[in-house]
């Protein structure tokens, strides 16, 4: 428990720089995005105006139409959480394929796995390390979208406000597993970051355009943004999609552990497309 | 060719492999290796590059997992039991990475951390003193010579039973690389096995009391240092006083000619006794001769060209 503990303490610190980084560009995203909803009211006639004169394919891409939009909930999901999930996702991909092969590929990990650590209390230590670092963004995300409820007309209580945002810590969880299980499968950090970005940003635009035809709605609902929730009330929030987007991930985790236990440890500059030994 | 390895009882042995395999698609690094290292003992293990050493070693300390065979460190089973292997054996890579941003000790604080606050301070400044290590300078500033002092501290801080090393003295300047054996040297007088690859002749020379030759995966030799550097091979030079034929001479068996200057010098390389030379010497009209002692490296390119 101790070498788990010290993997963590390590990852963790390690992370923090990504952690505040992240978490107050978020926060202040937030701080300025709840008081706009107060000059967006005053203006709600011209704006549904305009809104209402854009093609309905843009407006789907921000999550709404022309008459949710300038609800307290449209406005929230039009101008941060249907996005969140691409931007924040950009530290999941990140921080998940580096999360081990990074110092494999620079050579540090012989090292580091020469000291008396272990495999199981290492990977599972930088594990809950980037899940802590991950928790820590939208922690800081959501103070900074609720810091000003009180003062704002939208309506909603900070409870409420944690909702979007535990469907958002599930979607960064499963793109930052993603890109951990892929890394430990292909040969290089950058080839399993583009992957999952890849995945990420397609996820993003087919369920944005899933109202379009059934053949993309049916791709659609096999990626994770299908699955996103933006509500802001813990009654509408579904569980069974939360839960399996949750042992989705747990399932790719212990894939990559199952793959971590059993493979090389390579040394900077090796790399090999062979998937089993 | 001597591979053999007295027979040695078993708590008497620090370090064995049984058998090692190892193939990366291919490429067939390890065909079989045999090996046993005695507790106490320093024991070199001396190969060209790509020989096999750098893969032993990863085998024995579960970086890498064998395709057959059996390696067993100071008693254990390093597949079996990983930490308990590490926690005893200090390790030093053959090419040493760091977080760059970090202090030195910052950085030996992380590992000292990986060992569970195995090794004590007081231990570590002695070290970095006497290698001349500033503790206080960033990683990113320090010259690969300097790096590499820092795997030596790290290998040694908390006084490991066991040293596994990889290419000890790369990057250092002569005389630190003299202050680093001195180190080794120390740890193995106060009772660690000492287990190191290396392709400078001279280091294993200095240091290893036995060596294992390894060549294309396979090791080729074991022997004590001394025995093979006083083994069979020699090298003599002769001088005539006048120009003479000495063809009798390099058609004895055993003698070979490696160098002639003209009728009244040359070189011969030597193997097996000198008793018949020497009498075969005394008909002709020597002025003088020079017998050099052959060094390790002689011993490991005679045995390379021969196998070539």
């Amino acid at each position: 428990m101790k070498r788990l503990w010290t993997t963590f303490r390590y990852t963790f610190n390690g992370l923090r720089w990504q952690i505040l980084g992240w978490g107050i560009g978020l926060a202040l995203y937030g701080l300025m995005l709840i008081p706009m909803y107060e000059t967006m009211a005053g203006q709600q006639d011209q704006l549904q105006k305009l809104i209402s004169s854009y093609p309905p394919e843009f407006l789907a891409f921000f999550g709404g139409d022309a008459d949710s939009l300038m609800t307290p909930a449209g406005f929230l999901g039009m101008y941060a959480f249907s996005m969140l999930p691409v931007i924040v996702g950009i530290f999941s991909v990140l921080a998940g394929s580096g999360l081990i092969v990074s110092d494999e590929e620079h050579g540090r990990l012989d090292l580091i796995l020469a000291h008396p650590v272990g495999r199981p209390p290492f990977f599972f230590g930088r594990f809950l390390g980037m899940l802590g670092a991950s928790l820590g963004i939208i922690f800081l995300g959501w103070l900074g979208f609720s810091l000003l409820l009180g003062q704002s007309s939208l309506g909603f209580t900070w409870g409420q406000m944690a909702v979007p945002f535990l469907s958002l810590f599930v979607q960064v969880l499963v793109y930052a597993i993603l890109a951990f299980l892929l890394s430990m499968f292909l040969p290089s950090r950058s080839l399993a970051a583009m992957v999952s970005g890849v995945v990420m940003v397609a996820s993003y635009l087919l369920s944005s355009l899933s109202f379009m035809s059934e053949g993309v709605e049916m791709i659609a609902r096999i990626l994770p943004y299908h699955y996103y929730q933006t509500v802001l009330s813990f009654q509408e929030l579904n569980l069974a999609w939360l839960f399996a987007l949750i042992g989705i991930s747990l399932l790719m985790g212990l894939l990559a552990w199952f793959r971590f236990a059993r493979r090389d440890i390579r040394l900077s500059g090796e790399g090999s497309w062979r998937l089993s030994r | 060719m001597n591979t053999s390895n007295t027979t040695i009882p078993d708590r008497e042995i620090a370090l064995q492999v049984q058998g090692l395999t190892k193939s990366y698609g291919k490429v067939r690094a390890l065909r079989g290796i045999d090996l046993q290292v005695r507790c106490g003992e320093i024991f070199g293990f001396l190969g060209p590059n790509g020989a096999g050493k750098t893969t032993t070693i990863r085998c024995l300390l579960d970086m890498i997992r064998p395709d057959g065979g059996k390696a067993q460190v100071l008693g254990l089973d390093p597949q079996a039991d990983p930490v308990t292997v590490q926690a005893r054996t200090g390790y030093l890579p053959g090419e040493m990475q760091y977080y760059a941003n970090l202090t030195s000790e910052r950085q030996l604080r992380f590992f000292n951390d990986m060992r569970g606050g195995q090794a004590d301070w007081g231990s570590i400044r002695q070290l970095s003193d006497r290698l001349e290590l500033d503790l206080k300078q960033p990683i990113k500033n320090l010259s690969k010579g300097n790096k590499q002092k820092l795997g030596v501290i790290q290998a040694l801080m908390h006084r490991p039973e066991l040293l596994i090393l990889d290419e000890p003295t790369s990057g250092l300047d002569p005389l630190m690389q003299q202050e680093v054996l001195g180190l080794f040297r120390e740890a193995n007088e106060a009772g660690a096995t000492i287990f190191f690859s290396s392709h400078i002749m001279s280091e294993v020379e200095t240091l290893a009391q036995r060596v294992a030759i390894i060549r294309a995966g396979e090791i080729v030799e074991v022997a004590e240092t001394s025995s093979l550097t006083h083994g069979t091979l020699s090298r003599m030079t002769v001088r005539f006083k006048r120009p003479t034929d000495f063809s009798e001479l390099i058609k004895m068996p055993g003698i070979g000619l490696l160098s002639q200057v003209d009728q009244t010098s040359i070189t011969l390389q030597v193997t097996g006794d000198m008793e018949r030379l020497v009498q075969e010497l005394g008909r002709l009209p020597v002025l003088d001769l020079e017998t050099e002692r052959p060094s390790l490296e002689d011993a490991f390119m005679n045995y390379y060209h021969e196998q070539n």
